[in-house]
């Protein structure tokens, strides 16, 4: 069965997708499409004209446009995944429910608490479909653990570790990311992945977050380009969770995980899930070929399209945002953020 | 050779450190001879009276008449928390040197009241994980400037099994990651903010996150504690201790468990020899008293740690970050 609108059909055929931002992350959404047999690019929407041109000439002579409320009547589009900067999200988000589209948008939902409720708000209005895309809860590493913590083997998951630490975290020091009115700020940006994944692996609800961030690299960064956010628990736990992109040499990729339960303990190092290279340039690292996080990710929103329960809920989009927002706040006041402060009163939807 | 008095038997809670640390090392070291026990109370007298008959040395009940004796030069003091500072000033008083169990005591005042002990003895607070040989490279590295500019580091301390200290694992395990980061850095800590569980036992806090704000802006985390015994590690062993220092020029990753055999056998699994950190303490108290030069751990670091200590279990009661120097900026 597959749910167009409010409606449900027996599913005729794929789901057509309308990719909207032909950047750098539509790449990886792009190979996850044409991997999936569920699923077609119906096309494609850009700003920039030839941006778009290009992006669908590479992508099988698929239509473009640079106008979102046309391409949204564009036959075949059942659906969209956005990948746009961050602070478009939120208007873009409301022109797809409103055109009746399910989503797939780009982490963070929203750069705000309000903006993020508010587009949660609006697809359940019109009982569409709409996840962000935390591509990490999909990676191999993030459901190795989950399931591990969910086999019992650990016993209670108490304390976790995460640390993503590289310079292919972005290669372009003069992008929109690095523009906080754009991006929200890197804990809105790369340090909600972290958040949520840490937050998900321990399965249990955040109270409060310290973080201490800083601009190492230059001190006329925008952007903090190292983020160590801390997050409490209800029932007690704590997370340690290290984003940057301020370590050197710039060559560094170094991914860290280290979660304690009560029986037991999951750890996985540097080089993990890496093969290690020694050349005359130095000692490299060749990832494993592992699962494809996008083509899981695209996998189970499709499956949610057809009514399964989605990986990842709009409630835990909407916590991954404040959890953000949280954190900024607390390295602006250098004190902890209460989450409660972030979300309001409001009780985040179910 | 240095005539060493053990005084004391015991640790935090069950423990008897002199018997599982110190006094293999003493064994071990030859310019040292071991002159004399002495039991701090009716719970260590068995133990003080099989390491004396084991040895055959005499065995003395009174603390000052043993410290008297001119064959005594230092003495190796692993009293019980509660006698700690006393047996400890009375040594020092005495104008013995000494070797003091970490930690040093259970109070930052009581830190303050040997130190007005000292004299001209040298003081050596156990805090022997600093001269954990792949640390002892690090400090070297950092000072080399292999890593330029540090402005991070991140260090877990998990050690698996063993006895749980009954008065939280802040002042037990804590007190070493605290001083090796001091070491490496060379910087004083200026604020901490700390959270902490009880997961794995019924007695105390045993584990404990500690975010630090250093000197010259450098930021440091420590995530510590015992967690239940874990296959492949010896009881009371390190699951994992890891120092991540970060600098402008590199990073420095050191996995201080090394250098250690990885043994599998059919029954079991170990990871082999520990670290020789208590070995080499002890050896370069010697060299120091020998010498009369400076001893590898002082009173300054003992200091330091107890006031890191003080301000996280301000910070635990506050839920807030708290400055170090009483008074301090909290900022």
């Amino acid at each position: 069965m597959f749910r167009i609108g409010a409606e449900t059909i027996s599913r005729m055929s794929t789901v057509g997708i309308l990719v909207v931002g032909a950047g750098f992350i539509a790449d990886a959404h792009i190979r996850a499409i044409t991997g999936e047999s569920r699923a077609e690019l119906a096309g494609v929407v850009d700003v920039d004209p030839g941006r778009a041109r290009a992006f669908a000439y590479a992508n099988g002579n698929a239509r473009y446009g640079t106008e979102l409320a046309e391409a949204l009547t564009w036959p075949d589009v059942d659906a969209v995944i956005v990948c746009t900067p961050n602070h478009t999200h939120v208007p873009i988000a409301l022109q797809v429910a409103a055109a009746g589209k399910h989503l797939l948008v780009e982490k963070p939902l929203a750069t705000t608490v309000a903006g993020a409720r508010q587009v949660v708000d609006a697809f359940a209005a019109a009982n569409l479909v709409v996840a962000a895309a935390h591509t990490h809860r999909s990676y191999d590493y993030g459901l190795a653990v989950r399931s591990m913590i969910d086999s019992g083997a650990i016993g209670d998951p108490v304390a976790a570790r995460l640390s993503i630490l590289g310079g292919w975290i972005w290669p372009d020091w003069r992008a929109w990311v690095l523009d906080p009115d754009r991006s929200g700020g890197h804990s809105l940006h790369n340090g909600v992945h972290l958040l949520d994944l840490v937050t998900w692996w321990l399965r249990d609800a955040p109270v409060r977050v310290y973080a201490r961030g800083r601009n190492q690299t230059a001190g006329e960064l925008r952007i903090y380009d190292y983020l160590e956010m801390t997050v409490e628990y209800a029932r007690g736990g704590t997370a340690v969770c290290e984003m940057s992109r301020a370590h050197r040499p710039g060559s560094f990729g170094y991914r860290d995980l280290l979660i304690a339960g009560t029986a037991g303990v999951i750890e996985q190092g540097w080089d993990g899930e890496s093969s290690l290279l020694f050349t005359e340039q130095g000692l490299q690292t060749v990832p494993s070929a592992g699962g494809d996080g996008f083509a899981r990710q695209l996998a189970a929103w499709l499956d949610s399209l057809d009514g399964a329960p989605p990986r990842m809920s709009p409630a835990d989009a909407v916590q991954a945002v404040a959890l953000g927002v949280a954190s900024e706040l607390s390295i602006a006041r250098g004190e902890p953020v209460e989450l409660a402060e972030v979300l309001g009163d409001q009780v985040v939807p179910a | 050779m240095i005539g060493v008095l053990l005084v004391g038997f015991a640790g935090i809670g069950e423990q008897d450190h002199q018997s599982a640390m110190y006094l293999p090392a003493w064994l071990a070291q030859p310019d040292a001879r071991v002159v004399g026990v002495v039991p701090t109370g009716a719970a260590d007298r068995a133990t003080a009276q099989k390491v004396a008959a084991e040895l055959d040395v005499p065995i003395h009940d009174d603390l000052d008449a043993a410290l008297r004796h001119d064959a005594v030069e230092l003495v190796s003091v692993a009293a019980p928390m509660d006698r700690r500072v006393d047996v400890v000033s009375a040594a020092l008083r005495a104008g013995k040197h000494v070797l003091a169990d970490k930690p040093l005591a259970a109070t930052l005042d009581e830190v303050e009241e040997i130190a007005a002990a000292q004299g001209d003895s040298l003081l050596v607070p156990a805090l022997h994980q600093r001269l954990a040989a792949p640390l002892v490279s690090a400090r070297a590295a950092l000072a080399a400037g292999r890593v330029g500019l540090p402005w991070n580091v991140q260090v877990d301390f998990l050690v698996a099994g063993g006895t749980p200290s009954p008065s939280g694992e802040l002042l037990n395990l804590g007190v070493y990651p605290v001083d090796v980061l001091h070491a490496l850095l060379g910087l004083d800590a200026i604020r901490v903010y700390a959270r902490r569980g009880r997961y794995w036992n019924d007695v105390a806090d045993d584990f404990v996150t500690l975010l630090i704000d250093y000197a010259n802006g450098v930021t440091g985390t420590i995530v510590l504690g015992r967690t239940a015994s874990l296959d492949g590690v010896a009881p009371a062993g390190l699951a994992r201790h890891r120092y991540r220092i970060s600098g402008s020029h590199g990073v420095l990753d050191v996995d201080a468990t090394k250098p250690a055999l990885r043994v599998r056998t059919l029954d079991a699994t170990s990871p082999g020899p520990a670290s020789t950190s208590v070995t080499t303490l002890i050896a370069q108290t010697c060299r120091a008293v020998a010498d009369g030069g400076t001893a590898p751990v002082g009173i300054d670091d003992a200091r330091h740690v107890h006031q890191v200590v003080d301000a996280a279990n301000r910070s635990l009661a506050s839920a807030r970050p708290e400055p170090v120097a009483p008074g301090g900026d909290a900022r």
